[in-house]
Formats: structure tokens, sequence, C-alpha cells
């Protein structure tokens, strides 16, 4: 069997996942922690585990996300955005629009009908309104990180959280609590000014529909919602968003692995073991 | 932060010291290309005459006020906006903008910061007079005349007009000749007809070899790499017109490109896209961008800071020929001459894709940069905006910027 692996080494979480003939055979997702090598090998190794299968059948990996560079058995390295279009191009065919937001960073890229990355923006400078400012919040709140959508959706008040730092956002927050605002109403205001964040960036491109929701804060049904009253249209989730880039770097394995066939070359295999 | 060492600080204000450095940076430089050894040439004899117990007059001057001002009063033009990217590349920018950081926000421009810093720990040659414009730079004029406040010296400034309509002339000629006059008198140094027609004559000769330059730069391969045009060819460039160094630097550097291209060589030989790089800046304390471009087979093809915008200046008409050269800026005046020459500039250099460098400090630059973002995008020219800072590295954020420049290099390939 023919198979294929991505890795996506993110701030926050790596993620891992094997593709196959029939598409995805399996994916793992753990904490990058402080070494994004180890994160990217035991994130390989849980997969390899996982689905019983060997790293020697992996024809070609490519390595994505902010770790991709320190990947020493990657065959080759793309970008998270080549890597977001072209998983949530597979998983959504169609999909012209990818907001990604990652641990530190959000990113909305156009996709031309061919799936080609058209054109992409990113955050500035900081990391307001990505995963690591929601884990932030979360703790400063004392909710779980993946109750807060949930939550946010039984308030019907939302409550203006005029900060976006991270650090200011905090203190508001903690503030807000004590004038006694409910944790639920502080989390939809929260929601509502990071969706009109990333929509107020997409204004640099030329939104499209489909728009794919992506990256680990695509879970937070809360973000979700405002996303879609801001844009005035439908936002796509994928079933496990988290992976889309692994995906998308899984499918770039594939295509490099044939193309290299085709040209002759064999830079294809490379072994964890080998490197580490 | 501690200023500097006052032994220490003796030594970098003593001429003695350039004087003893410059053969040894000859001898260390011997393997590099002649007109980079000349530009060092250049900084060091500036340094030792700036320094010198007998010096001439010293004008400080932003980098587009026209040099050709100062050497027609055989004095030192000092560019502290070029001095301050010479201390951010060798990596002590950092100490400078601390320095400074208690009077200047950290929101302005890291230049103008870093200038602040160097002159706080008085490592900078005393100015007699600063002469500044607004030329591209509004913030410039404000800040040079704190500048003079602080070392107590007459400050001269241009305010350039919006347009080049006739009356924008008019109006910049006359304080083109109020400058030369005011001068005179600070500096007890007569208007030298003669003088004022050699420095007019050195920097039409530099610009006529300026523009063989760019012309061969057109040349597929790339024969001389950007990221050296953005160093020092673009200091040259700010630096020296009017100068005879000027002349030794272009002949040379014409040479070196005639070289390379009649070897049918590129500057590293694996050229796979050909880049034009916009902003006259780039950031110059050590980051990967030149090397990440590099390994992707792109290279800056051409820099906006090298276009050669004015015309010859008229022998005959000095001043107000000068007066034409500043409001023949593309950065100055409606945005449609700065999207005419760009559009000329990818046509000329065969560009595959264009990267705008957006200093987070520099207004001017970034205010522009989405419309000319959207202009290009819509004639499907592949456009990257790279947000940074030239000066503070603690502006810069690797991981964002190599991401940011191979997803763009991706959409090109």
């Amino acid at each position: 069997m023919e198979i294929f692996a991505g890795i996506d080494i993110g701030s926050l979480t790596s993620k891992a996942l094997l593709f196959g003939e029939k598409g995805i055979l399996s994916y793992s997702i753990l904490p990058t922690g402080a070494n994004p090598k180890i994160a990217a090998m035991r994130c390989l190794e849980s997969v390899l585990m996982k689905s019983n299968i060997k790293e020697k059948d992996i024809l070609s990996i490519v390595a994505t996300g902010y770790g991709r560079i320190i990947i020493p058995f990657k065959a080759k390295e793309m970008t998270e955005i080549s890597c977001h279009a072209k998983g949530a191009s597979f998983l959504i065919p169609g999909a012209r629009t990818v907001i990604d937001i990652g641990g530190q960073d959000s990113k909305i890229i156009t996709l031309d009908s061919n799936s080609r990355v058209l054109d992409f923006v990113m955050n500035d400078k900081c990391a307001a309104g990505t995963g690591r400012f929601l884990e932030v919040m979360a703790k400063a709140l004392e909710v779980e990180l993946n109750e807060m959508g949930r939550l946010s959706l039984q308030s019907r008040k939302s409550i203006s959280v005029s900060s976006m730092c991270t650090v200011f956002a905090e203190s508001e927050v903690i503030s807000l609590i004590a004038k006694g605002y409910e944790v639920k109403e502080i989390l939809k205001g929260l929601h509502e000014a990071i969706a009109r964040r990333i929509y107020n960036l997409s204004k640099r491109l030329r939104v499209k529909d489909k728009i794919v929701f992506t990256g680990g804060v695509a879970k937070n049904e809360g973000i979700k919602r405002f996303l879609e009253k801001f844009f005035g249209k439908e936002i796509l989730v994928p079933e496990e968003p988290q992976i889309v880039g692994a995906l998308g770097a899984a499918l770039f394995a594939r295509d490099f692995y044939y193309s290299n066939l085709m040209g002759g070359k064999n830079e294809n295999k490379k072994s964890m073991f080998d490197k580490i | 932060m501690n200023k500097t060492n006052p032994f220490l600080r003796f030594l970098i204000k003593n001429p003695s010291s350039y004087r003893i450095l410059k053969p040894l940076l000859e001898l260390f430089n011997l393997r590099e290309k002649e007109p980079y050894r000349i530009w060092l040439r250049f900084l060091i004899d500036i340094l030792i005459d700036a320094f010198g117990k007998k010096r001439k007059a010293v004008i400080w001057m932003n980098s587009m006020t026209p040099t050709e001002i100062a050497y027609a009063f055989d004095a030192i033009p000092i560019m502290p906006e070029v001095i301050a990217s010479i201390v951010s590349n060798i990596g002590l920018s950092g100490r400078f903008l601390s320095i400074s950081e208690g009077k200047l926000s950290t929101d302005t421009c890291s230049f103008h910061r870093c200038i602040l810093g160097l002159a706080m720990d008085n490592l900078l040659p005393r100015p007699t007079v600063i002469i500044s414009s607004s030329n591209i730079c509004d913030g410039a004029n404000k800040f040079y005349h704190y500048l003079s406040s602080f070392y107590q010296c007459p400050h001269l400034f241009i305010d350039v007009p919006y347009d080049e309509s006739e009356s924008s002339l008019k109006y910049l000629i006359f304080q083109l000749e109020k400058i030369f006059k005011d001068l005179s008198e600070i500096l007890s140094i007569p208007i030298d007809q003669n003088r004022i027609y050699k420095i007019i004559s050195n920097s039409n000769h530099s610009r006529s070899l300026l523009e063989e330059i760019n012309k061969m730069r057109q040349t597929i391969p790339s024969p001389f790499p950007g990221s050296e045009g953005l160093s020092y060819l673009l200091g040259m460039n700010f630096w020296s017109h009017g100068s005879e160094r000027a002349i030794e630097f272009y002949l040379a550097l014409k040479r070196f490109i005639k070289m390379m291209t009649n070897f049918g060589k590129a500057y590293k030989n694996h050229e796979r896209m050909r880049i034009l790089w916009l902003h006259q800046i780039r950031p110059y304390y050590q980051t990967e961008i030149f090397k990440i471009l590099q390994r992707h087979g792109a290279m800056v093809s051409f820099e906006e800071g090298n276009y050669l915008y004015w015309p010859p200046l008229e022998v005959k008409n000095p001043i107000g020929s000068i007066a034409k050269k500043i409001l023949s800026n593309i950065w100055q005046g409606p945005l449609e001459k700065r999207l005419n020459a760009i559009s000329e500039m990818i046509k000329d250099y065969s560009i595959n894709g264009v990267i705008h460098f957006s200093p987070w400090g520099c207004r001017q630059g970034t205010g522009a940069s989405s419309i000319i973002g959207d202009f290009l995008k819509e004639n499907g020219i592949p456009f990257l905006l790279l947000p940074g800072d030239s000066i503070d590295p603690n502006n810069y954020s690797a991981g964002q910027t190599r991401t940011r420049l191979e997803a763009f290099l991706e959409i090109v390939v």
C-alpha cells in the first residue's frame, strides 16, 4: 500500500497524519511542548502505532507549521498556508477561502478554481485573537478551552471586550468578572471581537465562497457563528479542523513523490531514526 | 542602558583610529568586490575628515537631501540614517535604541530612534549645520530640528511641496537659493560658481553611470544581488552624488557587472524567480530574508531605491535642476507616479513577483503599500507585503517572516 505522511508542527500542537489510497488512514494530535523536533517524532510514532503501520512503509513525508524547518526526517517542507489550502480543498471541494486560526497566528487564504493559493494575509506582530489568546482567556475565566464555544452560545448578551492585546484583555476580563458579568457573556464578547478582527483582516483580500474554517480554533462554535454573522455567508468546518495542515502536507508528499518518480529523482525517503 | 565607556568613545571619535583601521579593512576585504571596497574607503575617509581637528564643516543631511549642496561648499556630508543602518548591520542598534527610548516613542521611525541614541551617547561627528528635507519623509524635518537643538547648531530645512507644478518648483527654488545663501553665511564660505559647476558635472557623471548600471542589471540572470543593491549601492546613491568618489564607485560597479554579464553568471547561479524589492530600505540587522529567497532560487533583481528618477542636472541652472531632482522623486506627489515607475521596473527587469518591505515606523511606506498591492494583483503580479523593521531587531519575527516569504514564493512558482 502507498502511504504518505504529513507533519504539522504548530506553536501549541503537533499533528501527524497518514494518507493512503483510501484517504486518511490515521492521525494524531499532541502538544508541541518545548522541543518541536521531539514532538514531531512522538507524533509520528503515535500515528504509526495507532494505525499499525511501520515507518518504512511511508513513501514520503512533508513537514509544515512553524517547526517544519527543524524536522530532519522530512523529504520536503511546505508552508502551512499552502498546506491548509490543499487540505481544505481536499476535504471541501470548491473551497475558495480558508480561514486558519492556529496557536500563534491567524491566516486568511484565497484560492483559485484549481485550488491553488491566490493570496493570503496573516496577523501582524502579535498573537491577539489566536489560539494562545483563547487559552489565556480560558484560564482567566476558569473554563475549559473546549467548553468556551458551547458556553458562549448560551448567552444572549455580548459584553464588549475592547482590548485585543492578550495581556490587557486578560486584566479587562478579570475586571468584567469583578463587575458581576457572567462568564458566558464575556465569552460571547471575546468571540465577537476575535471574529471581527478576522473579518477586518479579510478585507485586504477578495473573499469568495466556499469559506472553510480550519485550525484548532475552528472547533469553537461561538467564533464560527460570529464569523458567519460578519461574512454573511456559511462557514464550513471540516470534521477535524486541526489536522487540515497535516493533511495538506501528506497530499503534497504524495504529489512530490510522484513528480520525483517521473523526474527520476530519489529524494523521497528519509527515516526519523536515521536522523535523530 | 549604560553609555559607552569614555576610552572607547575616545577611540571611536579619534581620526587616528580610522587611519589605522583603513589598511586593516583593505587587507581583510581583499577578496571582496572592488565597489564594496570603495564604499568602505569612502566611509572611513568621511569619518577621518569629520572627526579630524582641522576638520571641514560637517553638514548632517537626511537621506533624501541632495548631497550636491554639501559638496558645493566643500563640506563633509554626514548621513545619520545610513550610519544607523551600518550600526544595525554590525549588531549594535539595540544599544542605541535603548538609550533613546526615554525620548522617542518606540512607534516612531527606528532610524531616527537609533540616531538619537548615537547622538545621546555622543558618538557622532558634531554637525556644523543640519539640513533636512521633507522629501518622502514628513517626520524628518521635525526630528532633525530636535537634533539641531540637541547640538545647538543651525537647522535649515526644505519644505518639499506635493506636486511638480510650476509654482511648486518656484517655491522650492526659492528655498534652495536661501539655503545656499544661509550656508555661505554660516560656514563663512563664499558661493563658488566654479565649484558648483564641478559638483554638478560630477553628479551628472555619476547619474549617467548609474543609468548604465541599471540598464545592465536588466540582464537575465541577475548580475548583481539586490541584497547588496539595498546596502552599499543605496548608501552611495544617498551619500555620494556630486563627489569624485561616486564616479570611482560607479565605474568599479559597472566593471563588476560587466564581468558578471560577460560570463553569463547570475550572482548565485540558480535564478528561478526575479523579484522587485519595494521601499527604499531593507532590514539591516542579521536576518534570513535574503538567504530564504536565495534558497528558493528567488533573486532580488532590482530595488525601487536605486531607480533613477531624476533628469540630468543643468550646469547653467544648478539650483533649478536640484529642485527638479527633488520634485521628480517617485515617492513625492500622487501615487500614480510611483505606480508608473513600478510598472516600468516590472517590465524592464522581467519581474515575477514583488515584495514590498513595510517598516512599522514608516508612515509613507505603510500608507501606500496596500494600494500598490491591489494595483499589482489586479495586473496579475504576485505581491507580498512584508512588515518589519529596518533597524530594530526586536521587531523582527523570524518564524512569521519565513512563513510569509515561503508562502509567497510557493505562489510565484
